[in-house]
């Protein structure tokens, strides 16, 4: 007999989330069957070394309009213990809000020098570090004036732990009426980078993100 | 950091959709056919070449463009490469069974071996699907004609309408030899794939 989990929510005025988002309850898995459903991620990244450093195309290259941001964090598991060798991919939008994407038709500008897609791998201590151009906010529904709040897109992939994720940013007016935002609720505070002072770096401003990749993952960690 | 109440777990960071925009630049052919090590490269997986197609619908039927799949699978003796599994004989040097594409369209084709039946479960591959407007939903599929399908656990905890439609249907060979399997994944309404609470099971 099938057994139910969770329902998922469908995200308010995202018609996307609409259109792909189960209307059934989510089925438990018999637990038998529980780790098959747990993939482990090989590490074969192909990674540039100059990838942290978004804020400009190439080691040399002017920088990309808009304010530079680092962002740092550690990567753990629910129980605390850093999550070494992960490969997080990054990508945001440019200072005027478009995506270097070719399936992005917005029609805003695109700024020839920012790329707007890197990748990092976490230290042996979880930790991660990149610098980036702070996303612009995008009219996302200009039928209902609905803007997608700034955010940079995380995916992080590391053995059994896997996440897709944004980091927020913090006191911005539109992150109130975002749809994935209403459905964490009080949760999405997690979501929102944590401001430090970054005087002795290049960059104008410094975000701390820690990430805890949960749930399903238990079986496998060290 | 926070944490849970009454738990000495740390809270989990949300889930987020991974929006439309999902870096192609991001894309690794040798992880969309997991037959080929790399150019130039001597050496294969063990196993009979399998591709597993088909589209990934919406509620209305259209094709869910820009969806982001991960594969993951046993190995053609049934061994998973976790490490729960490491130094067990039956590995596979040349087979991780981890596998990601990203689909423009929303139909999709990937190329692996057949998954051996490991344990008391019928030969399978879980499939997760990221993509705009959902966080991640996850399910299994399995392959027509398999005996082991009438008693693997997970199928037998479906109904038969839901069992049908995590069956890849056999579509004939290609002629390099590789068996053609066919499913459409359909994420909402009318015929929908059921999908599986890998956080709360």
């Amino acid at each position: 007999m099938t057994q139910f989990g969770r329902q998922l929510g469908i995200g308010p005025t995202d018609n996307t989330s609409d259109q792909r988002t189960p209307r059934k309850p989510l089925r438990l898995i018999p637990s038998v069957a529980r780790e098959s459903f747990v993939p482990v991620v090989p590490a074969r990244y192909v990674i540039r070394t100059h990838e942290w450093d978004m804020t400009r195309i190439a080691p040399g290259r002017p920088r990309g309009d808009g304010t530079p941001i680092e962002v740092t964090g550690t990567l753990r598991n629910e129980n605390g213990t850093p999550i070494r060798d992960a490969l997080i991919e990054i990508w945001n939008a440019n200072h005027h809000g478009r995506y270097r994407h070719v399936e992005d038709a917005s029609g805003l500008q695109l700024d020839e020098n920012f790329f707007g897609m890197g990748r990092v791998v976490t230290d042996e201590d979880g930790n991660y570090r990149f610098w980036t151009i702070s996303p612009g906010a995008y009219l996302a529904r200009p039928d209902i004036g609905r803007w997608r709040p700034k955010h940079i897109h995380l995916s992080i992939s590391g053995g059994s732990a896997r996440l897709i994720t944004q980091m927020y940013f913090p006191n911005e007016p539109n992150n109130a009426s975002d749809p994935m935002a209403i459905l964490m609720g009080d949760g999405f505070e997690n979501n929102i980078g944590k401001t430090y002072e970054t005087s002795d770096l290049d960059v104008d401003e410094g975000y701390r993100f820690d990430i805890v990749v949960g749930g399903r993952n238990a079986t496998f960690f060290e | 950091m926070t944490q849970d109440n009454g738990s000495n777990l740390l809270k989990a960071t949300n889930e987020d959709t991974s929006g439309p925009f999902f870096p192609i630049y991001f894309q690794d052919e040798s992880l969309e056919d997991l037959t080929v090590l790399g150019p130039g490269i001597v050496g294969a997986p063990s196993g009979q070449h399998i591709i597993l197609c088909g589209r990934v619908l919406d509620r209305h039927g259209n094709l869910a463009n820009g969806v982001l799949m991960e594969f993951w699978q046993a190995n053609a003796k049934g061994i998973y490469n976790s490490p729960a599994n490491l130094g067990h004989p039956d590995l596979d040097s040349w087979f991780n069974g981890y596998g990601r594409l990203r689909s423009a369209s929303g139909e999709y084709k990937f190329c692996t071996i057949m998954p051996g039946a490991s344990d008391s479960r019928a030969p399978n591959i879980t499939i997760t699907l990221f993509s705009d407007g959902i966080s991640r939903i996850v399910t299994q599929v399995f392959f027509e004609g398999h005996k082991a399908n009438e008693t693997d656990p997970v199928l037998k905890s479906l109904d038969t309408d839901d069992q049908a439609r995590l069956i890849a249907r056999h579509g004939g060979q290609t002629d390099g030899g590789a068996e053609i399997y066919l499913l459409d994944i359909v994420m909402a309404g009318v015929n929908e794939t059921p999908f599986f609470d890998d956080f709360e099971s």
